[in-house]
């Protein structure tokens, strides 16, 4: 056993409101640069829809994550030798179309303009060649709300019957927030001929050196989240740094902590390093299952012996025996991968959206009596969308987990209620009470602390003489093409 | 005198310049060591230009070096007569190859509006050297036949002159006006090189062949290693 630990976060995507307070959090702190404008290292995007940057999703365009090939995972896009082939065009590499042309608008024109007749107006100007864009064509949340559903949520890969969007009795959506998944198995790792990615040894997060990176740009298109960009002015990849000059010192990811619906929870899960790669071989449909095998249970003790031979202290230990994440995770199994048929082992999981809790019956919805909940076959959102999005095609684990937060409603309502409680509800959906008001004190009324458990790196057990100075003032070199 | 700036004053600041400043750029600043692609902002006539430009040059400036540092065995593969058209034609069509590439990059920079904001001067001087140094490279495949025989003769005995600090222009003072402004073009392009994106030339990536696919990196010195 090879324990180690990982920083996870999970989203739960009934609570997410779509008002990307986490995406400007982390702008402002990060991306906020000249090269940098059309990131977004956290986004939100609304499903059904074609994302961020458009049909990121389909591995057939730009030919992201790992494919099983024999006994063996294989990058989907090019192995070593074909890599150095391509290194003077990389084939797959998403555009800056496929993204959006980030454009910001002359303000100054509001207050500089000489009097005429009409109001000045603040034009939009491209950020990248610096003139004025006419029609505004893009940006990162061209579809939000299912705007343009002929043109956007239609082309979902995830839907199986494209109409659902443009049919207003049987239209569905929620959103979903994706920051970089810090995966137990990063294909942007695995494709940088510079090694300049790699994932840190104590806490799991993938970070790119900038000192290293040549700017050879096979993790943009490696890594199937499309969550590594290029800084089209330093020449550099740039990625989500998980906020790990805030998780260091105990402190919550921006992103996190701005969320207005507090619907993240980041904590600390250990894993099996040595099971990861079998666990990829196995079918899509049992990725699920396998991400649940790689996760190791911290109060074992063979588990927290093996994973303090690894240097995982007993602070950290501690804090994953508390972990909001393996709760939901591994416990109680609320929460999913974000498309595990990636094989990438994705380190960021979503508790599937159960509203609009409102059952889809004949041609339009029809409200259910009050009180009672509808099975999950009839919910509105298909469970064929939600398993392609979130279980490698399995239906029957996600319905399962829709089976879960239902028996927990209608568990909590009768409570809430004084009626009597049918203890079947919750026993049938794999509960128990417990649990129940376990799960029920993290979705809704547990504090920050509680959502949160983020031990701090113990710098003075990590060599700190051989590190002091290394650190304190960033960067302060230049970079970019010297203009 | 000009052949003395030519061949023994511009290749020894070129080469002091090389040693220096490269090394010093790649402790100081390697946050700048990148090729800077602008396949992001414009993809379409890249593919032409930069994958022409690259198969073209690379293999040409890899037999000069072979010539340089193999004289004898270049000369034996040389003495076959078919070997040496055959070795020519090549050459002449790689160098084609190249000079169309290099002018696909001249092009798409000047009408890509994208690229404005990404082009230096920097980027200028290169592109024009190197169209300059692959032209007068074409110009001799074309006229000045069997090159890569009498470069053996010329260039090589000079370049070896000069690494051994013994510089002996006298090797280059006889041979047409062009060749002179090839290999004066070849110093130049060292000179620039640790000043400019020309350095990621430098970085071959062997480690990426021989590492396993996931790269760790531990702090604690105790774990993992």
């Amino acid at each position: 056993m090879d324990a180690r630990a990982q920083l996870v976060m999970v989203f739960h995507l009934d609570k997410c409101l779509g008002c990307h307070t986490c995406s400007i959090s982390c702008k402002n702190i990060w991306t906020d640069r000249r090269g940098a404008e059309y990131m977004w290292w956290n986004n939100v995007e609304t499903k059904p829809g074609v994302g961020y940057p458009k049909k990121w999703e389909d591995q057939e365009i730009f030919k992201g994550g790992w494919v099983v090939d024999g006994n063996d995972l294989r990058l989907k896009a090019l192995g070593k030798g074909p890599t150095l082939l391509n290194m003077f065009f990389q084939p797959n590499m998403p555009k800056l179309e496929d993204y959006y042309e980030p454009f910001d608008f002359d303000y100054g024109n509001l207050y500089g303009s000489r009097e005429e007749n009409d109001q000045p107006v603040a034009e939009a100007f491209s950020q990248i060649s610096g003139r004025k864009i006419d029609v505004i064509r893009g940006g990162p949340n061209w579809d939000d709300d299912l705007s343009g559903s002929q043109l956007y949520a239609s082309n979902d890969i995830n839907l199986e019957q494209r109409g659902i969007v443009e049919d207003y009795g049987k239209m569905f959506m929620h959103w979903v927030p994706r920051i970089c998944n810090h995966c137990l198995n990063p294909a942007c790792v695995a494709s940088c001929p510079s090694r300049a990615i790699y994932k840190r040894g104590e806490d799991g997060i993938v970070l790119v050196d900038q000192n290293v990176c040549k700017g050879w740009r096979f993790c943009t298109s490696a890594c199937p989240y499309k969550k590594v960009y290029f800084n089209w002015d330093s020449g550099k990849a740039e990625k989500c740094i998980f906020c790990f000059p805030r998780t260091e010192t105990g402190q919550c990811n921006a992103c996190a902590h701005s969320c207005v619906g507090r619907i993240r929870y980041v904590g600390v899960l250990l894993y099996d390093a040595e099971r990861v790669e079998r666990a990829l071989l196995r079918p899509d449909d049992q990725l699920v299952e396998a991400h649940r095998d790689v996760i190791l249970d911290p109060g074992d003790p063979a588990v927290r012996d093996a994973a303090r031979k690894n240097g995982v202290s007993d602070q950290w230990l501690d804090a994953a025996v508390q972990s909001p994440v393996y709760a939901l995770v591994k416990e109680f199994g609320l929460a999913l991968p974000l498309h595990p048929e990636f094989r990438t082992l994705p380190m960021a999981y979503y508790i599937p959206s159960l509203s609009p809790v409102l059952a889809t019956l004949g041609d339009s919805h029809e409200l259910m009596e009050h009180g009672v909940f509808p099975s999950v076959e009839t919910l509105r959102a298909p469970l064929s969308f939600l398993a392609s999005l979130l279980a490698g095609g399995n239906r029957e684990v996600v319905a399962q987990v829709l089976g879960k937060l239902i028996a927990l409603r209608a568990f909590l309502r009768a409570k809430n209620l004084h009626q009597p409680i049918d203890p079947e509800v919750l026993k049938k959906a794999g509960l128990d009470e417990a649990a129940a008001l376990r799960i029920y004190r993290l979705f809704t009324i547990g504090g920050y602390d509680e959502r949160n458990v983020i031990p701090a790196q113990q710098r003075e057990e990590q060599d700190p003489h051989a590190r002091s100075g290394e650190s304190g003032f960033g960067i302060l070199k230049k970079t970019g093409r010297g203009k | 005198m000009l052949n003395t700036f030519l061949f023994v004053v511009l290749p020894y600041a070129a080469l002091a310049l090389f040693a220096f400043v490269t090394p010093y750029r790649y402790f100081s600043n390697r946050l700048t060591w990148s090729a800077y692609s602008t396949q992001f902002l414009e993809r379409k006539t890249l593919y032409w230009g930069s994958n022409s430009w690259h198969y073209g040059v690379i293999p040409v400036v890899v037999a000069h070096f072979f010539g340089i540092f193999a004289p004898d065995a270049m000369q034996s593969i040389l003495a076959n007569r078919q070997a040496l058209i055959l070795l020519e034609s090549a050459g002449l069509g790689l160098g084609l190859f190249a000079l169309f590439g290099c002018l696909v990059l001249i092009v798409r920079r000047l009408v890509t509006p994208f690229l404005g904001p990404v082009t230096t001067a920097g980027d200028w001087i290169l592109l024009a050297l190197l169209l300059f140094q692959t032209a007068t490279g074409v110009y001799m495949g074309m006229f000045l036949r069997w090159g890569s025989q009498w470069y053996l003769h010329t260039a090589v005995p000079y370049f070896h002159s000069l690494l051994l600090f013994h510089p002996q222009a006298e090797y280059m003072s006889d041979v047409p006006m062009v060749f002179k402004l090839h290999a004066a073009g070849a110093f130049l392009i060292v000179a620039l090189l640790p000043f400019t994106k020309l350095v990621h030339l430098l970085y071959v990536p062997f480690d990426f062949l021989k590492d396993p696919p996931i790269l760790y990196r531990w702090r604690s010195p105790k774990a993992g290693g």
